[in-house]
């Protein structure tokens, strides 16, 4: 897998006074700013990806920086030179990076990419402004820092403490009006962004808050995504070249924990041992040589050496995508897709005939609404799978969706008893309207307009690593400090929206009142206790045993 | 469509022939958090299952067109049952007792006209093959010669019975017991059998028995009324129409309805559904589906075939005194940094909030991307048994989401240290078949949805699309090729081959038992049935000079074609190639394979296995 381009991406923090300014109540931009810095090093230090990270200060009480010269280009800070980041970025983030005294042009610090490079090459380059465009700006260089911008292929990112549609005199959020400073450079930054990109330039002017909410935001590099060329056949005469590509895959971090010493913090002070003994009362212990494969079956114990094993065993003659039939899309059913991942499946790109003949599955299948039914072989030693192909046509694209379909043997059909025909259970009209309100109130999408969705689900980081690395970035900086408390955003992030919960009060109110709920207390409770007291007990057994490991270990 | 339909036969056959249950293994799992299927069986007991079976000569009745023997019928299910718990529930218990024969077999013989085929034990590979020796027509001519048909008394059968439940040493959670026959008065009025036959049943009732009917098709009906509604036990719900079900005529049906029962449910969780604050509904977690793994492999003693025990034991390297849990910590290395936390510690990360599911909101169904999928869903149904009115409310949400056509969305926390996932709960309604047997349960499907991580972005190539008359052609090609998908249709070549081998080395088989691979396409009746649809298609997409299978590796075939499994030859890479790769940090570049090989090539010890820890190992290893 060949690792993804060089790139390079540049922060430039507004450290100027203004930075530090905030209503009350509200947390000063600076502030806001560099926990956006933060989070966004902290990701790619656990990402662990090459691209090199500079920063640099504007507004900040020194200079220090190539162009610099008499009154020009001053209180600008080259504070790190294109690297790749680690903990003492971080570290100097936390500690040495403090709001300034001075004002710094926003513009100009653009104009310095040149020594920041250094003469080394990158792939792409991007620059990310953090500031409050609270400066007196030069529009006279403006053109030409554009120019040099596109010349050089650089991107540009603008993180503002406010929306950049929301500008003119109202004040955005309750906050404090836009001064005639920043109105003058939102219109600034919105020409060099839109002279950028005329279409999506405005998109990639974000504020704080949102950076901070949905890490998202800031341009990921990702693992270049492993393509699977293979050829999907239907009967023996017709065969389209495809490319398969992973699309929906639960992401696992990339590092597992290792155990260490506890004193010594190394690893090779540890060694795991496994000992094989016979089931008698000595504990006999024999040597793995002496021991060979085997399989239970039933009540059957069946030695089955690994050899004869691979040699008896399923065999697939290669990669496949062979079409078994077709049927109709309602017979696969959502829930019983099985496997761990999704594929979508294209033509190769340079393959313009494969493109045609796909599309012509793909549309007959969409027209029909019908799928096709492949065995699915990854590669020659890989198990056969038996999965759905779904037609799939966006506005920029066409593919087949792959999901894994279950076999027999992985169904378990369970019947469980009816609850419509129980009358014990069945609701009166009441409680049906009840939990109709309840639904009104509750509903994440918004039916009137654009239907703006309160809830995306796949626009949230997994919180399980968002919290990993706060967590790892915390001890990796305070080694001897307990662990802090999850990240507020996170929490919010994971909640019904505030919306959502405020409007659903008076529903679930009367929905509380007319469907009386009593928890059962049972015996089981008591088994619960005694699980407790078994707990207990397994403690006084850990010492004991520890005792008697003690004892192993002396005779060892 | 004849020919088609045969194909499909294929796959409904095979469906029929044998069908598994689950089983898991923690192959990839990373943390527990993966392991849905987490349920302790150990502290609850071992499952047991009675087949009861009428030997009289009506079971040996063939239906019409040549429809098997409702004996025949029977053997079939219980060997299907044997193989599945062998595969899926190795720690169950069987039996197999006739009633109704002339011969007597049983401990001390004091039972008369019962025959104890297998005493409750766990299945093993003799055991089905006995089961085998008594289908089909010489099974039946077995059957008479041993058994033969007699007189019946139900009532010494089922003390007979509840002999070998307390025979056993075991705990027993789950006690079942299957009487399968097409005889609705057994004693032919017989009222004083009749009245025996009760009280027994109902003295293993009280033992925590459940009684199962599993009545065959007879001329003239079967009027459970007239005697068996007394024998078996009350059905699990009110509406359970257990008793009007209509007999099964065909093994399909019996074998669906033994599947349904044989099985005990279990929940991966119970738990609470929390609509809003203090407003909790119990509900039980189910899964549904889980892809059925090889199980692992276990070790025996060369000497005596017997399985042996292994313990892991952590010792320090210097002092070479065992350590404790407690004696060690965790660490993980970023940038060069070393980071270390207990293992309370990373236990705890994982926490986010107790247990439970936690209502977010409603969405319309067409929010729900199909290719939105991450693992196998589960299925939600009320506990009313933990919080009383569970039921009810669930019922109305279900109905009013099915109706309204939503799901809900739900914050997903399955114990106490997983972090949590979102799950869709899509609502499903009650499905019954002709003979009011339940074909869908009811509840909700929750599944899992991605967060942004598990998305990845993709470069689409920009390709030029089909015309309305490449398209047309394709739709013939696709009606002709249409069939009727089932879930069940589908056995794993892989799993069915590795207990064939099982089972032929533990019956000492010359060959295992060959197995019909139904993932392969049967591409002669594909082409039969496409005709010249296939090159006309072609002619309208392909250019004559193009060949759609032409190589992309082309290198790489010739060497397959030699066949075997021969490995391309190790290249070893010198100690000045690898600092170079290490100085340059262009380790990433090399496939782990090769990593894999360097790291046993300079000695370098690896934990894991993932491409990042070889390459930190390496470079430590190289920069010392």
């Amino acid at each position: 897998m060949a690792r993804s381009a060089k790139t390079a991406l540049v922060l430039c923090l507004d450290v100027g006074f203004s930075m530090s300014n905030s209503a009350t109540g509200q947390e000063p931009p600076f502030q806001q700013a560099k926990k956006v810095i933060q989070k966004f090093v902290q990701r790619q230090v656990f990402a662990e990806n090459k691209d090199e990270l500079g920063l640099v200060l504007f507004g900040s009480d020194n200079t220090k920086n190539n162009l610099a010269k008499d009154d020009q280009y001053q209180n600008i800070s080259v504070h790190r030179h294109l690297m790749i980041p680690n903990f003492e970025l971080l570290e100097e983030i936390q500690n040495d990076v403090q709001p300034g005294s001075q004002q710094a042009d926003c513009i100009l610090p653009l104009a310095d990419h040149s020594s920041l490079l250094q003469g080394k090459k990158y792939e792409r380059l991007n620059i990310v402004m953090l500031t409050d465009l609270n400066t007196p700006s030069s529009p006279d260089q403006l053109d030409i820092i554009i120019g040099n911008l596109k010349r050089a292929g650089i991107t540009l990112q603008f993180f503002l403490p406010f929306p950049v549609d929301g500008g003119g005199s109202n004040p955005p959020h309750g906050g404090k009006a836009l001064s005639r400073e920043q109105q003058q450079g939102l219109e600034m930054t919105k020409k060099v962004m839109m002279s950028l990109d005329e279409e999506d330039g405005l998109e990639e002017v974000y504020t704080f808050s949102d950076a901070i909410e949905k890490l998202s935001v800031f341009k990921r590099v990702e693992k270049r995504p492993m393509a699977w060329p293979c050829t999907l056949t239907i009967g023996s005469s017709l065969s389209i070249k495809i490319v398969g590509y992973k699309a929906v895959c639960e992401e696992r971090p990339r590092k597992s924990w290792s155990v260490v010493d506890a004193q010594t913090h190394q690893k090779d002070d540890i060694k795991r041992d496994v000992v094989y003994c016979l089931n008698d009362d000595e504990e006999t212990e024999v040597q793995k040589d002496d021991t060979i494969q085997g399989y239970r079956y039933g009540s059957d114990i069946v030695p089955f050496s690994k050899v004869d094993q691979d040699q008896m065993k399923y065999k697939t003659d290669g990669k496949s995508f062979a079409v078994l039939g077709f049927t109709k899309q309602s017979m696969v059913i959502q829930h019983q897709f099985v496997g761990t991942q999704v594929l979508k499946v294209f033509a190769p790109k340079d393959d313009e005939h494969a493109g045609v003949a796909l599309s012509g599955l793909i549309r007959a299948l969409d027209d029909l609404k019908m799928v096709a039914v492949v065995r699915y072989v990854y590669a020659r030693n890989g198990n056969p799978q038996v999965g759905a192909a779904f037609p799939c046509i966006k506005e920029k694209y066409e593919c087949l969706v792959y999901v894994q379909l279950p076999f027999m043997e992985d169904l378990r059909q369970y019947s469980f008893p009816s609850l419509e025909n129980n009358k014990k259970y069945t609701p009166s009209e009441d409680q049906l309207s009840a939990v109709d309100s309840l639904i009104d109130s509750m509903m994440l999408v918004e039916e009137d307009g654009e239907k703006k969705d309160l809830f995306k689900v796949n626009h949230i980081p997994n919180p399980q690593y968002q919290r990993l690395f706060q967590c790892l970035h915390h001890r990796a900086v305070n080694p001897s400090v307990p662990l802090p408390p999850m990240d507020p955003w996170l929490t919010t992030a994971l909640q019904r929206p505030l919306a959502v919960a405020t409007r659903c009060q008076a529903p679930l109110e009367t929905l509380k009142k007319k469907f009386p709920l009593k928890e059962v207390v049972k015996k089981k409770e008591l088994k619960t206790s005694k699980e407790l007291f078994g707990n207990s007990c397994l403690g006084t057994g850990r010492s004991a045993s520890r005792a008697v490991w003690e004892w192993v270990g002396l005779h060892h | 469509p004849e020919m088609w339909n045969v194909l499909v036969a294929r796959l409904l056959h095979a469906s029929m022939a044998q069908w598994n249950d689950y089983h898991h293994e923690d192959e990839d799992v990373d943390g527990e958090e993966r392991d849905e299927s987490g349920v302790d069986y150990t502290s609850t007991g071992r499952d047991s299952l009675v087949f009861l079976v009428d030997a009289s000569k009506e079971m040996f009745i063939k239906g019409e067109d040549e429809e098997p023997s409702p004996f025949d019928m029977t053997m079939q299910c219980v060997r299907s049952v044997y193989t599945s718990k062998i595969i899926s529930s190795d720690k169950d218990l069987v039996a197999l007792v006739f009633y109704g024969t002339e011969q007597s077999k049983n401990p001390r013989n004091s039972f008369k006209h019962v025959y104890i085929y297998h005493d409750l034990d766990l299945p093993g590979a003799r055991r089905v093959q006995d089961v085998d020796g008594l289908r089909g027509e010489k099974g039946a001519q077995v059957a008479g010669e041993t058994m033969g048909s007699g007189n019946t008394n139900l009532g010494e059968a089922l003390w007979c019975c509840s002999n070998l439940y307390s025979d056993i040493k075991l705990r027993l959670s789950h006690k079942r017991l299957m009487i399968f026959t097409c005889r609705d008065t057994p004693h032919g009025g017989d009222g004083e059998r009749d009245r025996q036959a009760r009280t027994k049943a109902s003295d293993l009732k009280e033992t925590g028995v459940v009684i199962d009917l599993m009545h065959l098709m007879k001329p003239g009906g079967f009027d459970v009324s007239l005697f068996f509604c007394d024998v078996v036990s009350p059905p699990e719900d009110e509406a359970e129409l257990g008793l009007q079900m209509e007999p099964c005529g065909k093994l399909e049906d019996l074998q669906k309805r033994v599947r349904a029962k044989e099985m005990k449910k279990r929940s991966v969780a119970r738990l609470n559904l929390c609509l809003g604050e203090g407003m909790n509904v119990a509900v039980g977690v189910y899964i549904t589906a889980l892809q059925a793994r090889k199980p692992n492999a276990i070790k025996l003693y060369r000497d005596n075939n017997e399985p042996v025990r292994t313990k892991t034991r952590l010792y320090h390297t210097q002092t070479g005194s065992l350590l404790l849990p407690s004696d060690t910590k965790r660490v993980q290395v970023y940038a060069g940094r070393q980071i270390v936390m207990e293992k309370d510690e990373v236990d705890v990360i994982k926490k986010f909030s107790d247990p439970g599911l936690e209502l977010i909101g409603f969405k319309p169904m067409e929010r729900l991307k199909l290719h939105h999928h991450l693992r196998s869903a589960v299925f939600i149904y009320p506990e009313e048994e933990m919080v009383t009115g569970s039921a009810c409310v669930f019922t109305a949400l279900l109905r009013r989401c099915s109706e309204r056509n939503v799901f809900a969305l739900c914050k997903y926390t399955r114990i106490r240290n997983s972090p949590p996932r979102f799950l869709a709960l899509v609502p499903q309604k009650e499905e019954v078949d002709d003979g009011q047997a339940q074909i869908v349960a009811p509840g909700f499907h929750g599944i899992f949805l991605p967060y942004a991580d598990d998305i990845r972005t993709l470069d689409t190539p920009q390709l030029p699309t089909a015309s309305e008359s490449q398209v047309d052609k394709m739709k013939e090609i696709v009606h002709k090729l249409r069939f009727k998908y089932r879930s069940d249709a589908f056995e794993n070549p892989v799993l069915q081959q590795h207990y064939r081998n099982l089972e032929a080395l533990a019956l000492d088989l010359m060959a295992p038992e060959h197995i019909e691979d139904l993932t392969m396409p049967n591409v002669n009746m594909m082409d039969q049935r496409l005709g010249s649809l296939a090159q006309e298609f072609r002619d309208l997409v392909y250019p004559a000079d193009y060949n759609p299978e032409g190589k992309t590796a082309p290198k790489r075939k010739p060497a397959e074609a030699a066949g075997g499994t021969e490995k391309k030859p190790k290249v070893e890479m010198s100690e000045d190639e690898l600092r170079g790769h290490v100085q340059k940090g262009n380790l990433g570049k090399l496939t782990v394979p090769v990593l894999k090989d360097a790291c046993k090539q300079f000695g370098v010890k690896v934990t894991g296995t993932k491409k990042q820890e070889l390459i930190d190992a390496l470079t430590a290893q190289l920069t010392k």
